[in-house]
């Protein structure tokens, strides 16, 4: 009973300190990346831009689960890849301030103001 | 003992270990950068709040003096004794000509309050509990206090107006306390965006585009560069925050703060960052900067941001009904309101050029004890102290806020009619101006003659924010030109504004016989070369 006790304290133990590495999401350093990167170019391409609002959470969740941008031409992550950034980041200042970001913690706060500014999310947002 | 600590090490190597040899080139372990303490962790955070006030409970019990300090602030009591005029103002007692007054309106108005509950004259201003502390703290911008609760949160999905079928969702507290951080852009902006009832209305160089604004709107909170929060200039130190628009500082002639220099003064001024001698190339402009404010050039604009600000208010046209007796919204081609029936007409404008005036930081309020009189001119809502000579005054940009409001033109007072509220004198519901002034009167404990008429006020509000990247400052031109920006502003000579009479005709005098001169010469040149 006593060594039940104990596994199952370690479990726990062991889940809090996993949890405790995961990355925060920030939704702030989301939010300038989505409109000086994604919405710079979108703004000047065919499509035009995209307000967070136009979608449902579950909508952006799944868009960014199926990883297709320009309808599976390319990745929606490479677009937030360091590479990316380092590609555009002599005309683009939020891609030169971000440039050391880790991948995925820049993505899940694209992912975090996203969410935040679906259409039913807790903030509708515009692109600007 | 030591089993369970070997499994625990067990487990966390178990969690973390694979995640490690999955990537390549380890990333570093995020570190929040922002906080020293994940308030996730806290106990004393992790549970239902059904209201604001629990959670304030349960900041308290480790900040201790926070709420002790908040009460000391503005912010807290909306009062204020300004030592110059010796005026009690604050925004409990101030009136204006956007939505007039909080008195009898307190519901709606302290929304915007950094406390919990005050719905009418009776708060009770020692009560720890009523401080906010989300106001301020929220990170995740979910925290929202809708106007018509008293500044508390809803934290249950509720219908209000009751019987309206509209919907305001609850909100989790626990989920934001747990994550309380510095405050922000947004969360001054919360209010500070939203003044007069809407963004950007009353400021002009406050609105929501400085939540995450790019560099041309400021060039200091450029979200993608200096990134500065309204807290890198507006210190603040035991919660109470610099800077006043009751005794703005007009004039800083003490240059750069220096941390440990005593009697630094207002930390929030442009001096106190960049001196008062901050053009290195061009010395010339130095010598200007001795009459004229920072933001004089290098504002040339507010409301840059795509959101409109409020240029006039007209109460006068409000209470039209339509042909079925409802109240009429009418909208422009932008989708702006500019009628409303509880309101009247208005007028907005992005993009506004400011007017200029000399300004030596002294406010005077027309307040409800003080007497007005309805003549051609406007009465001033706040009179701006300044002239050319005083020694004390800048030429400052303003916006000038021009409306028509009710006053008593027996008693020769403004009003502070009772306008929010569902109730049967509000007179946004009712839109009955002879019961909304009898009781707003009545809360704000000033006599009424019972008769009411329109009187043209105007405001005025110094521009300070939304400061432009110096290629974007002022030309030369804007000021020095026949009709430039200063056209009005007496007490200084302008070069090609202004002109001597004396030194033009004197001027065109020397040039004239210049020229007769030479004509003359070479006429004589001419004629004595043919003889020979």
């Amino acid at each position: 009973m006593k060594l039940i006790k104990t596994l199952a304290a370690g479990a726990i133990l062991s889940v809090v300190a996993a949890s405790a590495s995961a990355y925060d999401a920030d939704w702030k350093r989301g939010r300038v990346y989505y409109r000086s990167v994604c919405t710079s170019c979108h703004a000047v391409q065919p499509i035009g831009t995209i307000n967070p609002s136009s979608k449902t959470k579950a909508e952006w969740a799944a868009y960014l689960k199926a990883d297709k941008h320009a309808k599976g031409k390319d990745t929606v992550k490479q677009y937030v890849s360091k590479a990316y950034r380092a590609s555009i980041k002599s005309g683009n200042k939020a891609a030169e301030k971000f440039a050391d970001t880790p991948d995925q913690e820049l993505l899940d706060d694209v992912a975090a103001f996203l969410t935040k500014g679906a259409k039913d999310g807790d903030s509708p947002a515009s692109c600007n | 003992m030591k089993v369970a600590l070997a499994l625990c090490c067990a487990g966390w190597l178990a969690a973390s270990g694979p995640v490690r040899a999955e990537e390549a080139k380890p990333e570093a372990k995020p570190v929040k950068l922002t906080t020293t303490a994940d308030h996730g962790k806290f106990k004393q955070l992790q549970k239902t709040f059904d209201s604001g006030p629990e959670v304030t409970k349960a900041c308290l019990e480790c900040h201790t003096e926070a709420a002790g300090q908040i009460h000391r602030t503005k912010h807290w009591k909306w009062e204020f004794l300004n030592p110059e005029t010796k005026q009690t103002l604050g925004k409990k007692t101030v009136i204006n000509n956007f939505c007039i007054s909080i008195a009898s309106n307190y519901a709606s108005c302290t929304s915007c309050h950094v406390g919990y509950g005050w719905k009418d004259a009776n708060f009770d201003f020692a009560k720890q509990e009523n401080v906010d502390c989300l106001a301020c703290h929220d990170t995740t911008g979910n925290y929202k206090k809708p106007p018509g609760f008293a500044g508390n949160p809803v934290t249950k999905d509720t219908e209000f107006p009751p019987g309206s079928g509209k919907i305001i969702k609850g909100i989790d507290l626990a989920k934001i306390a747990q994550k309380v951080g510095k405050s922000s852009r947004d969360t001054c902006g919360a209010c500070h965006f939203n003044g007069g009832g809407g963004d950007g209305v009353k400021h002009g160089d406050m609105d929501s585009s400085l939540a995450a604004p790019t560099k041309d709107i400021d060039v200091h909170m450029d979200a993608e560069g200096l990134d500065f929060t309204c807290g890198t200039c507006h210190k603040t130190s035991s919660h109470d925050v610099a800077g006043s628009r009751y005794t703005p500082t007009a004039k800083d002639d003490k240059g750069v703060q220096v941390r440990g220099k005593a009697g630094s003064g207002n930390p929030a001024t442009c001096v106190a960052c960049h001196d008062n001698a901050p053009h290195k190339k061009e010395p010339r402009l130095n010598h200007h900067a001795t009459k004229i404010a920072c933001q004089t050039c290098h504002i040339p604009t507010y409301a840059r941001g795509g959101i409109a600000t409020k240029m006039t208010w007209d109460w006068s046209t409000a209470g039209k009904r339509d042909a079925d007796g409802k109240h009429i919204v009418k909208k422009d081609a932008k989708g702006r309101i500019t009628y409303e029936s509880r309101k009247g007409d208005f007028t907005l404008a992005e993009n506004v050029k400011p007017e200029y005036a000399w300004f030596n930081g002294n406010v005077q309020y027309t307040l409800l004890t003080d007497k007005i009189e309805k003549t051609e001119q406007r009465t001033q809502i706040n009179k701006m102290g300044g002239s050319p000579s005083d020694g004390k005054s800048m030429i400052w940009p303003m916006k000038v806020f021009r409306g028509s409001q009710p006053y008593d033109p027996v008693n020769k007072s403004l009003i502070t009619p009772h306008t929010a509220g569902n109730d049967d004198t509000g007179f946004w519901k009712n839109l009955d101006w002879d019961k909304a002034i009898p009781v707003g009167m009545q809360d704000s404990g000033a006599p009424y003659s019972g008769k009411f008429d329109f009187i043209k006020t105007e405001m005025s509000w110094p521009i300070t924010h939304m400061v432009a990247p110096k290629d974007k400052a002022l030309g030369c031109v804007e000021c020095h030109a026949r009709d430039g920006r200063l056209t009005g502003i007496q007490g200084v000579y302008l070069p090609a504004r202004d002109n001597n009479r004396l030194v033009d005709t004197a001027g065109w005098a020397i040039v004239f016989l210049t020229l007769l001169g030479v004509i003359g010469h070479g006429t004589l040149r001419i004629v004595t070369a043919r003889k020979h």
